[in-house]
């Protein structure tokens, strides 16, 4: 009865992870079109709703390697799990609420890794595994984003500089259309998988299904689909301000530069094997089309607030993941820990969001 | 934690394929409006061979960006 409640718990809280993976995300694929005006903000969620949710039933291969080679498979049980969740959510919904970008995959990561050692101390990590998928990537990409989104917006300038601008914007709008598309479609293909990951990891060592070989029952792929999709939808507009108009003033050919480029970047470095973040790329290209054509057209106050916020996710997450680990086995080894945390973190999280809500002061579409 | 687990020559790839692809991808979609904009102006005035090596142009440009979506289509659905 106790593993039952457990298992409920993980599963109810890794589609939530999902949902807040979705909304907090959306802005890597929308902020640019909406911010050039390519897309109106209502269409441009709900095409990259539906994307996400198509993208959810595209592959599995991602959801069999959730924290393999991070941390020791045998120090990994639900609760670590739960915890790991908590932590990355809280971390998400933070970021979100300070507007700042920050990669859901490393949060999560981050949760894991901090309850993990929490549970079993510091032999439960593979630092090599750590350097290897999260602290070299997270380097690496806003860098290279940046290089290739400036490299991109001064050829781009130097082909359709002396052409009416007026075709010019239109056919640049009509191009992010195409790449928002890509990143929509690669983010529900790649992060929906995590969650389906998570639920069939619990739903394996509760005994449900067999542990020899990794099938994703359709229900998980259903529910994980549509949890990312509805985030999405729902759309983070504090996140899809910052990328979209709070780091630069971009035209359509800048919007274009950092979103196309972007995505031809990540599916490269995906076809290569090294997974990297869409809000790194994201985040750099914007930047790197600004500061291409003027320094000083960057707002690097607002840059260096995303830097550190992509400094301080891994820590964080873990912090607040071993945090909740802790908190849980006060309670004991059984149902009761999770579920203390669980209504501690729906009775503030409701409280805060509330009271927003009753205020009239939570960001909307319009907003 | 070590620098041993960094793959360089794995990441050196990374550097120059990310690299070709983003600028590739952005110099494709560019030359296409170069090529559809002149082409329209010069059919507008008159000048039908110039028209058509514009024609020509962006008809390339587009097989180049069509050619890099469908790469990306198939990298994602390959995953």
């Amino acid at each position: 009865m106790s593993s039952d409640v457990i298992l409920v718990i993980v599963v109810a809280t890794a589609l939530a992870f999902d949902f807040t993976n979705g909304f907090h995300d959306t802005a890597n694929a929308i902020a640019t079109s909406v911010s050039t005006r390519a897309m109106s903000p209502r269409f441009a969620v709900l095409l990259s709703a539906v994307l996400n949710f198509a993208g959810a039933f595209i592959s599995l291969k991602v959801a069999a390697t959730v924290g393999q080679g991070i941390v020791e498979s045998d120090a990994v049980t639900t609760t670590v799990v739960f915890a790991g969740l908590v932590g990355a959510i809280a971390w998400n919904l933070a970021t979100w609420y300070f507007g700042l970008p920050s990669s859901s995959s490393h949060a999560l990561i981050g949760g894991l890794v901090g309850a993990a050692f929490a549970a079993s101390g510091a032999s439960a990590i593979q630092g090599d595994g750590l350097v290897e998928k999260v602290i070299v990537p997270g380097v690496v990409a806003p860098i290279l984003a940046f290089t290739v989104a400036g490299i991109a917006i001064l050829v781009a300038y130097r082909i359709v500089g002396r052409l009416r601008p007026g075709p010019v914007n239109r056919a640049y709008r009509l191009g992010q259309l195409v790449s928002a598309s890509m990143f929509s479609l690669a983010h529900g293909t790649n992060d929906a998988q995590k969650t389906m990951g998570i639920i069939t990891l619990a739903l394996i060592a509760h005994g449900d299904l067999p542990s020899n070989s990794f099938d994703v029952p359709t229900w998980v792929i259903v529910s994980s689909a549509a949890a990312i999709s509805l985030g999405t939808y729902t759309g983070g507009w504090r996140i899809i301000r910052t990328v979209g108009s709070r780091i630069i003033k971009m035209d359509p050919a800048q919007g274009f530069s950092a979103q196309g480029s972007g995505a031809a970047v990540i599916l490269a470095a995906s076809h290569l094997g090294y997974p990297l973040s869409t809000t790194h790329v994201i985040s750099g290209g914007v930047m790197g089309a600004g500061a291409a054509t003027r320094l000083s057209a960057v707002r690097w106050g607002v840059a260096g607030n995303i830097a550190i916020a992509w400094v301080l996710t891994l820590p964080a997450a873990a912090l607040i993941g071993a945090f909740a680990y802790g908190v849980s086995s006060i309670f004991g080894s059984g149902a009761l820990g999770p579920l203390v945390v669980s209504l501690s973190i729906l009775g503030v999280v409701l409280a805060f969001f509330g009271r927003r809500v009753a205020r009239g002061q939570v960001l909307t579409a319009d907003a | 934690m070590s620098t041993a687990a960094i793959d360089w020559g794995q990441l050196f790839e990374l550097v120059w394929a990310g690299a070709l692809a983003g600028v590739g991808v952005s110099v494709a979609f560019a030359t296409l409006i170069l090529g559809g904009t002149r082409a329209a102006d010069h059919r507008r005035a008159n000048r039908a061979r110039v028209a058509s090596a514009y024609i020509v142009l962006a008809a390339v440009a587009a097989f180049a960006f069509a050619g890099s979506v469908v790469f990306g289509v198939w990298v994602i659905v390959s995953k």
